[in-house]
């Protein structure tokens, strides 16, 4: 198979930035974490935290989702989601882990989380679950360049093991994706009441199915222009008939939860809390769910791709609200982002965003596009290999 | 001082006064705790900083501050001190959101940090109701910082430095059986002296600080309006649902996932006798 790609200047921006952000990520490793960030004793988690790992894995949400979607309830027209969503969610938590060695004071201590036993901790469950659910995406998606190099014994046990392995990691990303939210339970003195709720793991949880179609509808789009195939409209207009009703339902349960919990008030009280509330619901959840109600965005490229960005967007300010924007520790306290932490996450961002488009273009990710040239082996079957072990098409 | 020399005789949790009616301002308790610990100094600045008080939060080398708070007393102003020093709460939020275990409470009272263990994710920092554990963010390998409630002289028979050398008895060190019946019987003899309330009696499920004060707590700098029950609670409720769930939703999506392929596979061979 052949691994070179000629680089077009999309590629030759993300290294740029990849080039940015490795020097300062150098200067982090050298001096400290001190120098680069302006997290301090009481915002200890700031925007790599809340971008770099909360964001990153929700938007991972897409790989279980519609993983679930297919194989579990059997939605068989989305097979051809089902590749890129896999990649997608495999580089998004591979992103969310390398921001973790930068975010870590000890990164060279983490395997530490491996052998310790602390159930009572939310960020040991994460910890192992992120782990572990890297580690299947890894397996599931590792059958496309085995089958692609021609290893047909290391392919064949990847498909024997792929059902068991895909049912673990739907069940491991409902427990992280949760329990991402149980840990900010924990501080409901420090969480403005807008966003502290008890009912935090299921908000978290449906946030991130609520990521699901989004990002695959913007892969697809993406995708059909960059690598120049047609979009499969049809199949989108569905998807994105699922996106909105798990927009709408999580607006309704958003909001229930914040009527239910007595917190309303909150909405109307003129704070920057307030306008931050307001952006997340309105922009983020409001205006996408409109848009979608309406079948000319759904079948629309740029409906669909304004009504998904906002959807992405609108999770983006959803975890910054919880875990950043949301918290006031003393009133003389206050964090912002530093440049060379916002440049850091970028370049990760940008590097997971390369290593997709290498992938998609040396690898048969989309159904939609010919096979990539290759020599004919015994080993190679013609259907999608992550249609299971049965092998059906 | 009567009751902060003696000797504690068993393994009972043990748990220190506060009293801050009797703090004179005089930050002996700052200096002994930077002298046992080992923390260096830090610059400040007398008047162009934050005034008598000095420094102006913890930090990575201030463990316990006493905090100057001038106070509206009527008629006339009024300057009071406050403490901030670690809680050890009896069941505490750090240690419960540590995913190494390298925050943990020990027997006797102390909750206590093991660099060895810390992967430096700082969630204790984020959890602690109090804001107190602090960070060298600008070290190479940086460590949490808090009061160790002297653990290493509890462990052989001492009380706190800071205990050990209060000159007017604001400190007292004992039993919290004890320290619990010491406070409540000084704010029943002098209710004139004391606000009828000892912070840290019931905060978060209790602490082994116990507070007393002349003036509302919220006055003095202290976070007020913390709930009555552990902190580890808030997550527990969740955490302890991780098995069964993940057993319940492991069976349910493998039998939807065998009806699917069942199905498929009735299609299939529909197609092939057709």
């Amino acid at each position: 198979m052949n691994w070179r790609i000629r680089l077009t200047w999309w590629d030759k921006t993300l290294l740029a930035i990849m080039a940015i952000g490795a020097i300062f990520a150098f200067v982090r490793f050298a001096t400290g974490i001190g120098t680069v960030a302006n997290i301090n004793n009481a915002y200890p988690w700031g925007w790599w935290v809340g971008y770099g790992i909360m964001t990153m894995i929700a938007i991972g949400g897409v790989g279980f989702t519609i993983t679930a979607l297919v194989e579990i309830f059997g939605v068989e027209r989305y097979h051809s989601f089902v590749r890129p969503a896999v990649l997608m969610a495999f580089l998004c938590y591979a992103s969310a882990i390398t921001m973790l060695m930068v975010e870590l004071g000890r990164p060279w201590m983490v395997w530490m989380v491996l052998v310790s036993w602390a159930p009572t901790s939310a960020l040991y469950e994460v910890g192992w679950c992120a782990f572990l659910y890297l580690s299947v995406l890894a397996l599931e998606f590792a059958q496309v360049p085995a089958e692609e190099a021609g290893w047909g014994r290391v392919f064949r046990i990847l498909r024997a093991i792929y059902i068991p392995i895909m049912l673990l990691g739907v069940t491991l990303s409902h427990l992280h994706q949760s329990s991402l939210g149980t840990l900010m339970t924990l501080i409901p003195h420090k969480i403005n009441v807008l966003w502290w709720s008890d009912n935090l793991p299921l908000l978290y949880l449906f946030s991130a199915m609520m990521a699901g179609p989004a990002m695959a509808i913007l892969e697809h789009l993406a995708a059909a222009r960059w690598l120049g195939f047609r979009p499969r409209m049809d199949l989108l207009a569905g998807l994105a008939k699922i996106e909105m009703w798990l927009v709408g339902l999580f607006l309704a349960f958003q909001m229930g939860d914040l009527f239910y919990r007595g917190a309303a008030d909150a909405m109307f009280i003129p704070s920057w809390f307030a306008v931050s509330f307001w952006i997340e619901i309105g922009l983020g959840l409001m205006l996408p769910f409109v848009l979608l109600l309406m079948p000319e965005v759904r079948e629309t490229r740029r409906g669909l791709a304004t009504a998904c960005a906002l959807v992405i967007a609108g999770i983006l300010l959803h975890r910054l609200n919880v875990a950043v924007i949301g918290l006031r520790v003393r009133h003389w306290e206050t964090y912002f982002p530093s440049v060379g932490e916002v440049m850091i996450t970028l370049a990760i961002t940008a590097a997971a965003m390369f290593a997709f488009g290498y992938f998609a273009r040396i690898l048969p990710i989309h159904e939609e596009l010919p096979p990539p040239e290759k020599k004919p082996h015994p080993a190679a079957h013609p259907a999608g290999v992550l249609r299971g072990a049965e092998g059906v098409s | 001082m009567s009751t902060s020399t003696a000797k504690p005789s068993t393994a009972k949790p043990k748990a220190m006064i506060q009293d801050n009616t009797r703090c004179i301002g005089c930050r002996a308790c700052m200096v002994a705790c930077k002298s046992w610990n080992e923390r260096p100094e830090d610059h400040t600045d007398f008047f162009a900083g934050d005034g008598y008080q000095n420094p102006r939060d913890l930090n990575a080398n201030n463990y316990t501050l006493i905090t100057f708070n001038e106070v509206v007393n009527a008629p006339k102003p009024d300057w009071v001190f406050g403490r901030q020093l670690c809680m050890h709460c009896i069941q505490p939020a750090c240690a419960s959101a540590c995913p190494t275990t390298a925050m943990f409470k020990t027997d006797l009272g102390p909750v206590v940090f093991d660099e060895s263990r810390c992967i430096g994710c700082r969630a204790c920092m984020q959890a602690c109701p109090f804001i107190i554990p602090k960070y060298d963010y600008e070290s190479f390998a940086p460590k949490i910082h808090k009061c160790t409630f002297c653990a290493d002289r509890l462990e052989v028979g001492l009380e706190p430095a800071c205990a050990k050398v209060c000159p007017t008895g604001a400190i007292t060190f004992g039993d919290r059986d004890d320290m619990v019946v010491e406070a409540k019987r000084r704010i029943a003899a002098a209710p004139g002296t004391y606000i009828p309330e000892i912070y840290g009696l019931d905060e978060v499920g209790g602490t082994s600080v116990l507070h007393l004060s002349s003036v509302p707590f919220e006055q003095i700098g202290y976070i007020t309006g913390l709930p009555k029950t552990p902190m580890p609670d808030l997550t527990h409720r969740w955490l302890r649902m991780t098995a069964p769930v993940f057993a319940f939703l492991y069976a349910v999506f493998g039998a939807l996932n065998w009806i699917v392929r069942r199905r498929m596979r009735h299609q299939k061979s529909e197609g092939e006798h057709s």
